[in-house]
C-alpha cells in the first residue's frame, strides 16, 4: 500500500476548509492539528513507501519526516503568533494564509517523495506559487515587491528546471526508450551509464540553475532575503525554508546521474566542480553580506543561503562521506533554522509587534533583560548556526571540511576561511542581541509556553549530531553510498 | 515523412520570428498581437505534432494552448492596457538595436550548444530543440530588457511557449499536456497579479481594503 501518499493526501485535502471556513484562531488550531497528522503520517510512511509516481526512497523519507516535524511546531507557535497579529489581516487573508502553510507542506512533501522528475517539478513549481502568494499577503508595497521578485526569479528558475527535466528525458531515450520509465529517479539511475552524456551535462546546466534559484544559490539567491523579510513570519521563513531542501536535494539527485555517467566514460562533464564553485561564491557572498544587514529576518535569510552553499559545496566534494556530512547539514539546519524563526518571532512579540519591519537587530536588542527564556532559545539557534562546538552543525562541517581536505585539499582553504567569515559576522550579533541595554519603554514579560519548542528543536538537533540513532545513521549511510 | 518535418520547422520557424519581434517591438498592443500570433502557432504545431506522432494527449495540449493562451489571455491582457491605459510605449533598459544583436547572439548561441550534443538520435527533436531553446533564451532576454511589469510578463509568456514548444517535440513524453496546465497557472496568478499590483497603483493606496470600502460604499 502506497503509505507515502497519506501525508502528502491529508495535506491537500485540508487545503479548501482551511481556505473557506472559521476565524484566524480557529484556522490556526486547526492548521496545527493537520500538521500534527502529517508529521504523524510522514513517520507511518516509512512502512509503506508506495509505488510508481509517489515512490518515496530512504532519503526522501527522512527528510519527509523532518519536513513533518518543523511543519508541526512551526503549526503550534503560529497557534500564538496568530493571537498576537490576528487584528492586522482580514479574516478572508488568515484563511488564505493556513491554506497556504499546508500547500506548501504538501508540496514540499511531494517533491521529497517523487520518484518522476515531472513530478518534482511541478510541487517544486505549487511551492513557488504558495509562497508568492503568502509573501505577497501583507499588501505593503515592500511585500509586494518582494512577492513581485521572488515570481519573476522563481518563475524564470521553474522555467529553466522544465527544460532540464526534458533534456533528461531526451538523454535517457537512447537507454530507456519513450514512457514514463524515461522520467522515474530509480530508473535513471541504473540507466546512467548508458545515458546520452553530452545531452544529460547541458541537462545538468539547466537544472542546476533551475533548482539552484529555488535553493538560493548565489548569484541567483536575490529573491530569498526579500522575501524572508516582508512576509508574514512563520510561514514565509520556517516553512519555505523546508522547500530550500527539495531543490537541493533534486540537485543532489540529478549531480548523481551526471556523475554515474562521467564514472563510466559516458561522456558526461564532472558535476563536482560547477557545484563547488556554486557553493563557495555562496558561502563568501553570506559572509561579506551578514555585516551589513541590520533587519535580523534578512540576516538569517543570508544564513540560508550560506548553508545550501555548504550543503552544495558537500555533494561537489562527493564521496559517501562528504555526501553523508551535506545530507546531515541540511537536517541539522532544517531543525536549528525553523527552532530559529520561532524563537524569533517570539522575541518579536516580546516587544511588542510581529508585523514585517518590528525584527531589525536595534529593535530586540537586550532581551535577556526583557526574557530570559526566549533570549536563552534564541541566543542558542544563533550560537548554532554559527556551527562552533557543541552546536550540531560543527558535526556535519566538521566531515565535510575533513573530507574536503582528504578529496580536494585546494577547496579546503577557501571553505575554511567562509565559513570563518560567516561565523564571526553571526557572532558579531548575538552579543548585542543578548546582552546590551534593552530600548527604553520595555519591561520584562512572561515566558509563553511555546517557547519550549524551540529548546526541544536544538536538543533534538544536537542529539542527532553527537548521538545518532543507530537506525537513523544506518538509513543515511546507505543513501550516501548509493548517490556517491 | 518528409511533410512532418518541414511543416514542424516552419511553424517553429514562425514562433521564432515571433518571439524576435517581440524583442524589438515597444508597444504593449503590438507585444500582445505578436504573442498571440506565437501562441495560435504553437497551437497549431501541437495538433500537427499529435497527428505525426499519434499522441491524444498532444491534442488536448493544442486545445489548452489554443483556448486559454491564444484566446483568453491575450484578451485580458489587453483588457488591462486599455483599463489603466498603457499605450504608451514601454521602457527599455538598453536600446532596441543592442538587445537584437543579443538576440541573434543567442540564437547562435542555442544552436551551437544543441546541435552537436544531439547528433543523428532523432532530427526532428533535435532541431525543434534548437528552435525551442532560442525562444526560451530571448524570452528571458526580453524579461531583462524591460522595465514595466506587463512587458516582463510578455516575456516570460514567450519563454514558456519556447519551453511548451519543447516539450511538444519530445518523442513520446508523458505529462505535456499536465505540464502546460501547471505552466499555465503560473502565469494565471503572474496576470492576475499584475491587475491587482495596478489597481493599488490606480487608488494610490497602500491597501486594498480601500477599495473593499469603496465598493460598501458604493453599495
Amino acid at each position: 500500500m502506497n503509505l507515502a501518499l497519506l501525508p502528502v493526501a491529508l495535506a491537500g485535502l485540508s487545503v479548501p476548509f482551511l481556505g473557506l471556513l472559521g476565524t484566524p484562531q480557529q484556522g490556526a488550531v486547526a492548521n496545527a492539528a493537520v500538521s500534527f497528522g502529517v508529521f504523524v503520517l510522514t513517520l507511518v510512511a516509512f512502512w509503506g513507501p508506495g509505488a510508481g509516481l509517489l515512490h518515496a526512497d530512504e532519503l526522501g523519507l527522512v527528510f519527509g519526516a523532518a519536513t513533518g516535524f518543523a511543519g508541526f511546531t512551526t503549526a503550534v507557535a503560529n497557534i500564538f503568533y496568530v493571537r498576537g497579529a490576528a487584528a492586522r489581516l482580514g479574516g478572508r487573508r488568515w484563511r488564505l494564509y493556513h491554506a497556504m502553510c499546508q500547500i506548501i507542506t504538501g508540496a514540499t512533501l511531494a517533491g521529497l517523495y517523487a520518484d518522476n522528475i515531472g513530478l518534482l517539478w511541478a510541487s517544486m513549481e505549487a511551492a513557488t506559487i504558495a509562497a508568492t502568494l503568502a509573501v505577497s499577503l501583507p499588501r505593503t508595497a515592500s511585500a509586494l515587491e518582494a512577492a513581485w521578485k521572488y515570481f519573476i526569479l522563481g518563475g524564470v528558475g521553474i522555467a529553466l528546471a522544465l527544460f532540464g527535466t526534458m533534456l533528461v528525458y531526451l538523454a535517457a531515450q537512447p537507454a530507456l526508450g519513450p514512457g514514463l520509465a524515461a522520467m522515474s529517479f530509480a530508473q535513471l539511475a541504473g540507466a546512467a551509464p548508458r545515458m546520452d552524456g553530452t545531452l544529460l551535462t547541458l541537462a545538468f546546466v539547466f537544472l542546476l540553475f533551475g533548482y539552484g534559484t529555488k535553493a538560493a544559490l548565489a548569484p541567483l539567491h536575490g529573491w530569498l532575503p526579500d522575501a524572508y523579510a516582508e512576509g508574514p513570519a512563520p510561514l514565509t521563513t520556517s516553512l519555505s525554508g523546508l522547500t530550500l531542501n527539495v531543490a537541493l536535494l533534486a540537485i543532489l539527485r540529478f549531480s548523481h546521474l551526471l556523475g554515474a555517467n562521467h564514472a563510466s566514460h559516458g561522456g558526461a562533464m564532472a558535476p563536482g566542480p560547477f557545484l563547488i564553485l556554486l557553493g563557495l561564491v555562496s558561502i563568501f557572498l553570506t559572509g561579506f553580506s551578514l555585516s551589513r544587514r541590520r533587519d535580523s529576518r534578512r540576516f538569517f535569510g543570508f544564513s540560508s543561503i550560506e548553508h545550501s552553499g555548504v550543503a552544495v559545496f558537500a555533494f561537489g566534494i562527493g564521496g559517501p562521506v562528504a555526501i553523508f556530512g551535506g545530507l546531515l547539514h541540511l537536517l541539522l539546519h532544517t531543525l536549528i533554522k525553523s527552532a530559529l524563526f520561532q524563537a524569533l518571532i517570539r522575541a518579536a512579540a516580546l516587544r511588542g509587534s510581529t508585523a514585517p519591519g518590528h525584527y531589525a537587530f536595534s529593535h530586540l536588542r537586550g532581551l535577556v533583560h526583557t526574557n530570559k527564556v526566549t533570549a536563552l532559545a534564541l541566543g542558542g539557534c544563533i550560537f548554532a548556526l554559527t556551527g562552533l562546538p557543541p552546536s550540531g552543525l560543527f558535526a556535519s562541517e566538521f566531515i565535510i571540511v575533513s573530507q574536503t581536505i582528504q578529496r580536494e585539499p585546494l577547496a579546503s582553504l577557501p571553505l575554511g576561511l567562509g565559513l570563518l567569515i560567516c561565523a564571526v559576522a553571526i557572532l558579531r550579533n548575538l552579543g548585542p542581541l543578548m546582552f546590551s541595554p534593552a530600548p527604553h519603554h520595555t519591561r520584562p514579560v512572561k515566558t509563553a509556553r511555546s517557547t519550549y519548542l524551540v529548546l526541544v528543536h536544538l536538543g533534538l538537533a544536537f542529539g542527532l549530531a553527537f548521538a545518532m540513532p543507530p537506525v537513523l545513521y544506518g538509513l543515511l549511510s546507505a543513501v550516501a553510498a548509493g548517490l556517491s | 515523412m518528409s511533410l512532418t518535418f518541414s511543416l514542424a520547422h516552419l511553424m517553429g520557424g514562425v514562433i521564432l520570428l515571433a518571439a524576435f519581434s517581440l524583442l524589438s517591438q515597444r508597444r504593449l498592443a503590438a507585444m500582445i498581437t505578436l504573442y498571440q500570433v506565437q501562441a495560435l502557432v504553437l497551437s497549431a504545431a501541437a495538433f500537427w505534432q499529435g497527428y505525426a506522432q499519434g499522441e491524444a494527449n498532444l491534442y488536448l495540449t493544442g486545445l489548452i494552448t489554443l483556448i486559454i493562451k491564444a484566446l483568453i489571455l491575450p484578451l485580458s491582457l489587453r483588457e488591462i492596457v486599455l483599463r489603466f491605459n498603457l499605450m504608451r510605449a514601454v521602457e527599455t533598459a538598453m536600446p532596441v538595436a543592442v538587445s537584437m544583436v543579443l538576440g541573434v547572439a543567442l540564437i547562435g548561441v542555442a544552436v551551437l550548444v544543441v546541435l552537436p550534443t544531439t547528433p543523428g538520435n532523432i532530427s526532428l527533436t533535435r532541431e525543434d530543440l534548437a528552435i525551442a531553446l532560442s525562444v526560451v533564451l530571448l524570452g528571458l532576454l526580453m524579461m531583462t530588457t524591460r522595465r514595466g511589469a506587463l512587458a516582463q510578463i510578455i516575456g516570460f509568456l514567450s519563454t514558456e511557449n519556447g519551453l511548451v514548444l519543447a516539450a511538444i517535440g519530445m518523442p513520446g513524453m508523458p505529462f505535456v499536456a499536465e505540464f502546460s496546465v501547471a505552466l499555465l497557472v503560473l502565469l494565471a496568478f503572474l496576470v492576475v497579479g499584475v491587475f491587482l499590483f495596478r489597481i493599488r497603483e490606480h487608488f494610490d493606496s497602500l491597501d486594498l481594503s480601500g477599495l473593499e470600502q469603496i465598493e460598501r460604499r458604493g453599495r
